[in-house]
């Protein structure tokens, strides 16, 4: 045994790593498999039990013309083509147009990947588009009960509740990673030639999201941290009309999902004077007008005092009377219940219970960090900038541009089988790497540091700041002098609390939440940090990214992203042309409606 | 049922490796609105005591993992709502990790 094998509590071989067992992570780990490489998934909660996918609504995108070869009704207007110019033309050309290629050539491909493994299906409907039918609809729980019972089926080993800390690498590419396993403690050594990230955004570094309390940025950071480039870091993803109250259901979008049905139309958006403010911002399409505008709209009602107790504005139904809303609550639960045969407690016990609450009341509901459009800067292949490790999902960026315009569950299955597919090829290439005892040391120690203090910040204290600053500062409407403040802030965070962690309530190493929060603390402060300095870079607004000192949408001047990768300790900034195959880049300045507006002139909400 | 405003969660608390036998905590928390035996869960640990382990993820009836016993009875701590005193258990008091976390069964 080498000096590196002995300084963890236990060593893991195996010759490709997944870290992340979901929607994207899963698919890469299945799809692996049948290329015949050894596959070990390392996941913080347990398969089918943890991160984004579970929650999501769920929706896969396939163009309709391909749909009709898979047996659904499809659409003869559409195309592979003509879904690729939209999702390039609404993601306001930022995208990476070969990734955007690949999402809709490999779309089909995962999602009968994922049929076959036994996902049901509720139907063949679209909720990204008005012009047509573009996908399926189903539930993230069905979705991801496929991929458990797949992933058991093939004997795939998992190490379960485990956090992979940091990655290994040697002479420039992948040799390993440490995890922790929170139920005991104990430190893991995993040697491997080839790391996928599949690890999610970094929502819990905003007080109001509607992600789960697992995704810390973890795979994000990690892959800066080891000398990946990220790119378009600024590009976070709000969802208006997310329960701001009451406590028990903060953040989830039921409402949200609700008034994008064709019954949401009968929705009015309330401030708390009880005005229709859509009228003022936007008089021709009212709540109908596009996510970014009812957001923005909403945002400024509250910012100008006319918000409800809580930070949010009105969900309403009331003007349509209670005999109406109760025909609604019928026709909801017999489509949720008999149709759908839907068992979610989102769908099932909240929704009734709100729309019964809008007979005499309005909800209060406001915008959440939803979706992290900037990641770990990836090819067409998902390969990132270090040789053997590959990104997919959320955790990767490139693919949208300035706005996530169709399913984030598509994403997911198709980089996370591109994944599968490409990694193993690495893998026979290379020969496993040699493990740098230094780095193993330097990593555990940072584990252990926290412990070890007797005085310095608490977790929670800490987590209590960065929510102040991600709360007032980095939400949907930003602005230089105050993005300014955040860089400042969270670097000191970063340099000096992060440094200074302790946990203080118990030394125990089993299920100790401080000690984790520790950890994932310095991956969320990471992330938001360069999302911090990003924003601030990016002098314009365009799709899901607003400043209001910027308003325009400035095609000469930023049609470029911006990449960022850690070199000697200081973080290198970089611009990027996006990367074209078929749609030349357009040129002028458009005002922020104006290029919303044309961007997603084929557009409902979405 | 109205709605207290202050109300006591009894917490049962176990740590297999350091404890010789369980013992319970009881700690104080406001009911600023409608709140869950999850909400209440969090506060403590965010605000009164951050060595009390249990189960978080989806906090929206999802991930279906939080099972705990409230009053004796297992539930779902993200989907049960509380407007009294409570005593919190974990689901298995002889497969206990921590506090109110035990083995998946």
């Amino acid at each position: 045994m080498g000096e590196a094998e002995k300084l963890c509590d236990r060593v893991v071989t195996t010759e490709l790593l997944i870290v992340g067992s979901e929607g994207a992570g899963g698919h890469a780990a299945i799809e692996a498999h049948k290329h015949g490489v050894d596959v070990l998934i390392v996941t913080k909660g347990k398969v089918g039990q943890c991160g984004a996918s579970q929650m999501a609504g769920a929706d896969f995108n396939v163009d309709g013309k391909t749909a009709k070869t898979l047996g659904f009704p499809g659409d003869d207007r559409d195309s592979p083509e003509r879904f690729f110019e939209d999702l390039v033309r609404e993601g306001l050309y930022l995208g990476n147009q070969k990734m955007v290629e690949k999402y809709v050539e490999y779309a089909p491909k995962a999602m009968k990947d994922i049929m076959d493994w036994g996902m049901r299906i509720y139907g063949y409907e679209s909720v990204h588009t008005e012009a047509m039918a573009r996908g399926i609809t189903t539930a993230g729980t069905l979705w991801v009960k496929a991929i458990r019972k797949k992933v058991k089926e093939l004997n795939i080993p998992v190490l379960l509740d485990t956090m992979v800390v940091d990655l290994l690498t040697s002479d420039g590419r992948i040799a390993g990673a440490v995890a922790l396993d929170i139920k005991t403690g104990e430190t893991i050594l995993i040697k491997c030639k080839a790391v996928i990230l599949a690890t999610g955004g970094w929502h819990m570094a905003y007080p109001f999201t509607t992600g789960p309390y697992d995704l810390t940025g973890d795979g994000v950071a990690m892959a800066y941290r080891a000398g990946a480039e990220l790119i378009s870091m600024e590009m976070v993803q709000f969802c208006p009309i997310t329960l701001v109250w009451p406590p028990k259901d903060r953040g989830s979008i039921i409402l949200y999902i609700f008034s994008g049905l064709d019954i949401g139309t009968v929705v009015r958006l309330l401030n708390g004077k009880g005005e229709r403010f859509m009228e003022k911002y936007d008089p021709k399409n009212l709540e109908q007008s596009t996510k970014e505008i009812v957001s923005i709209a909403s945002e400024l009602e509250v910012e100008a005092g006319r918000g409800g107790p809580h930070g949010g504005v009105y969900f309403s139904l009331k003007h349509l009377g209670a005999e109406t809303i109760d025909f609604i609550i019928q026709a909801a639960k017999k489509r949720v219940k008999e149709e759908l045969r839907d068992t979610r407690y989102e769908t099932n016990t909240l929704l009734p219970e709100l729309l019964e609450k809008c007979k005499t009341e309005d909800i209060e509901v406001g915008n959440a960090a939803h979706y992290m459009g900037g990641g770990i800067k990836v090819n067409e292949k998902t390969e990132t900038t270090i040789p053997g490790l590959f990104a997919a999902g959320e955790c990767s960026g490139g693919l949208w541009g300035a706005v996530r315009v169709a399913s984030a569950c598509t994403e997911a299955g198709v980089q996370g089988k591109i994944a599968g597919e490409v990694a193993p090829s690495y893998v026979e290439s290379v020969e496993q790497a040699e493990i740098n005892a230094e780095q193993v040391r330097e990593i555990l120690d940072r584990i252990n540091k926290p412990l070890e203090r007797t005085g310095g910040i608490s977790p929670n204290e800490l987590q209590k700041k960065m929510h102040e600053i991600s709360g007032k500062k980095l939400g949907l409407i930003k602005e230089g002098k105050l993005l300014k403040e955040a860089v400042e802030e969270l670097e000191k965070l970063l340099n000096d609390d992060v440094e200074r962690l302790c946990v203080t309530s118990t030394k125990s190493k089993a299920l100790n939440y401080e000690w984790i929060r520790a950890l994932e603390l310095r991956n969320m402060l990471t992330c938001l940090y360069l999302s911090a300095r990003a924003s601030l870079i990016r002098e314009e607004s365009r799709g899901e990214f607003y400043r209001r000192d910027y308003t325009h949408t400035d095609n000469d001047n930023w049609l470029k992203n911006i990449v960022m990768k850690r070199k000697n300790g200081e973080v290198e900034i970089g611009f990027e042309k996006p990367i074209i195959t078929r749609i030349p880049l357009p040129s002028g300045k458009l005002t922020y409606q104006e290029a919303i507006g044309v961007a997603t002139a084929s557009l409902k909400r979405q | 049922m109205d709605r207290k405003e202050r109300i006591r969660v009894k917490c049962f608390r176990f740590d297999p490796s350091r404890d010789e036998s369980p013992h319970y905590d009881t700690f104080e928390v406001p009911l600023n609105g409608p709140m869950s035996v999850q909400d209440c869960l969090l506060y403590i640990r965010e605000n009164l005591d951050p060595s009390l382990a249990f189960f978080v993820n989806c906090r929206l009836g999802f991930c279906k993992r939080c099972l705990v016993r409230v009053n004796g009875e297992s539930c779902f701590a993200c989907m049960t709502e509380v407007k009294d005193d409570i005593t919190v258990e974990p689901l298995r008091k002889d497969k206990v990790i921590r506090d109110l976390w035990s083995a998946d069964t």
